[in-house]
């Protein structure tokens, strides 16, 4: 039994790239359930299930483009996903058949975040607005990009969101940090 | 960095502490050079990774997210401020009706073409002048090439004349055998010398003159001298 040195830097990742996963599977792994070490940290599940493989030309050996039905901290997305630049990291672990059921069960979700449709103007650009306007409580449109695979959301009229964006400082995710500070 | 000069200099540091202050040297480049490989005993060496405090993660990943958010916020608010004010200002553009901007037009073509008209007839002018220049020009050269091909023909003919002068005492197939008989009755003994004073000293034929002996034409130099 050799011993076994490490040598380099650290890394997070745990497991195998996609290819090494998939190469060695019957059927190229269509249907099995595969998920990323570094998504084991959130409490809620995340896996995903393969539902289609194309292997690409010998260019670059260690990727593959995987089509899989992608389930992200309990919440299932919406389409398909296609992972093909991030399946050369080491990351992927395959989840043996005996365990699937055990593994892709979801009992918590990810809550969907809501924010608010505006947030205060900075002090200053405040006071130049309302000089110039004369609107006493001019509002700013919260900056928001849809993206599908975005669970968050700008609060309709009449709902109340439940992440709180202002323009201080906040209240504190951790207060024990502000002990003696003059908030 | 410091480092104290060993050996001989610590010996005379030692002796002579005046001059201590100079044999103090500094050692600039302390670090491994960046083109040298990794140390032997660094090879294996796998870093740690300090763990991150859970509540300073929290709190800084909320500030970072809330600051972003503002920032984006602020900007795409003063872009579209901007594109409004570009698209509402006439700081940059007259605004006309179309009986001024029409008028405008005219005005604009009458002006255009009068420079046109001007610019034409210096054109004219130009083209003109230019047309005469290049004529005279033609002409100059024309009559220069006449004269240099009617010195050329008068120089050929010239040497023409002279060849022909000197034809007449070719040797032909005719006056070969005349030829011939003359050149043996009459040689020519080219090998002889001449000093400074005019005397020749006839060679192979007449044979070497002899010292004190004089040849007939020495003789006749001498006592025409």
């Amino acid at each position: 039994m050799s011993k076994i040195k490490y040598i380099g830097r650290t890394t997070d990742f745990k497991g195998k790239t996609l290819w090494e996963i998939v190469g060695n599977l019957k059927d190229f792994g269509v249907g099995r359930v595969i998920a990323r070490s570094m998504f084991e940290r959130y409490p809620e599940p995340c896996f995903m299930r393969i539902l289609k493989v194309q292997a690409l030309p010998n260019e670059d050996p260690r990727k593959v483009r995987v089509t899989v039905e992608k389930t992200f901290r309990g919440r299932t997305l919406p389409r398909p996903t296609e992972i093909c630049s991030t399946s050369y990291k080491a990351d992927y672990k395959l989840i043996p058949k005996s365990e699937e059921e055990q593994y892709c069960k979801i009992t918590s979700a990810m809550q969907e975040r809501i924010l608010p449709s505006t947030i205060d103007f900075p002090p200053l650009l405040k006071e130049f607005i309302v000089e110039e306007t004369g609107n006493q409580n001019p509002v700013l449109n919260i900056h928001f990009k849809e993206r599908l695979n975005k669970y968050c959301r700008i609060a309709k009229e009449g709902e109340t969101p439940n992440v709180k964006v202002t323009m201080g400082l906040g209240t504190p995710a951790s207060p024990k940090l502000y002990e003696n500070v003059k908030l | 960095m410091l480092r104290h000069v060993v050996g001989q200099s610590a010996r005379i540091l030692d002796t002579n502490l005046v001059c201590a202050s100079t044999n103090l040297q500094f050692v600039r480049w302390r670090r491994k050079p960046r083109w040298l490989p990794v140390a032997k005993s660094k090879r294996f060496l796998v870093p740690e990774r300090k763990p991150q405090d859970s509540d300073e993660r929290l709190e800084l990943l909320r500030l970072h997210n809330n600051y972003r958010t503002q920032l984006r916020s602020v900007t795409s608010y003063l872009m579209k401020e901007a594109e409004v004010n570009r698209k509402t200002s006439t700081a940059d553009h007259l605004v006309l009706t179309p009986e001024q901007e029409e008028a405008e037009f005219q005005k604009c073509v009458a002006e255009n073409e009068a420079w046109n008209a001007k610019i034409a007839q210096e054109r004219e002018a130009r083209l003109q002048k230019e047309a005469a220049e290049r004529e005279a020009y033609v002409a100059r050269k024309l009559e220069e090439a006449r004269i240099k091909q009617e010195e050329e023909r008068e120089r050929i003919e010239e040497i023409v004349r002279l060849e022909k002068e000197r034809s007449r005492s070719y040797i032909t197939k005719e006056n070969l055998d005349a030829a011939i008989d003359h050149a043996l009755a009459n040689p020519v003994d080219h090998n002889f010398a001449i000093d400074l004073q005019g005397n020749i000293y006839r060679g192979r034929d007449a044979g070497p003159s002899k010292p004190g002996e004089k040849s007939a034409e020495q003789a006749a130099l001498t006592s025409g001298s």
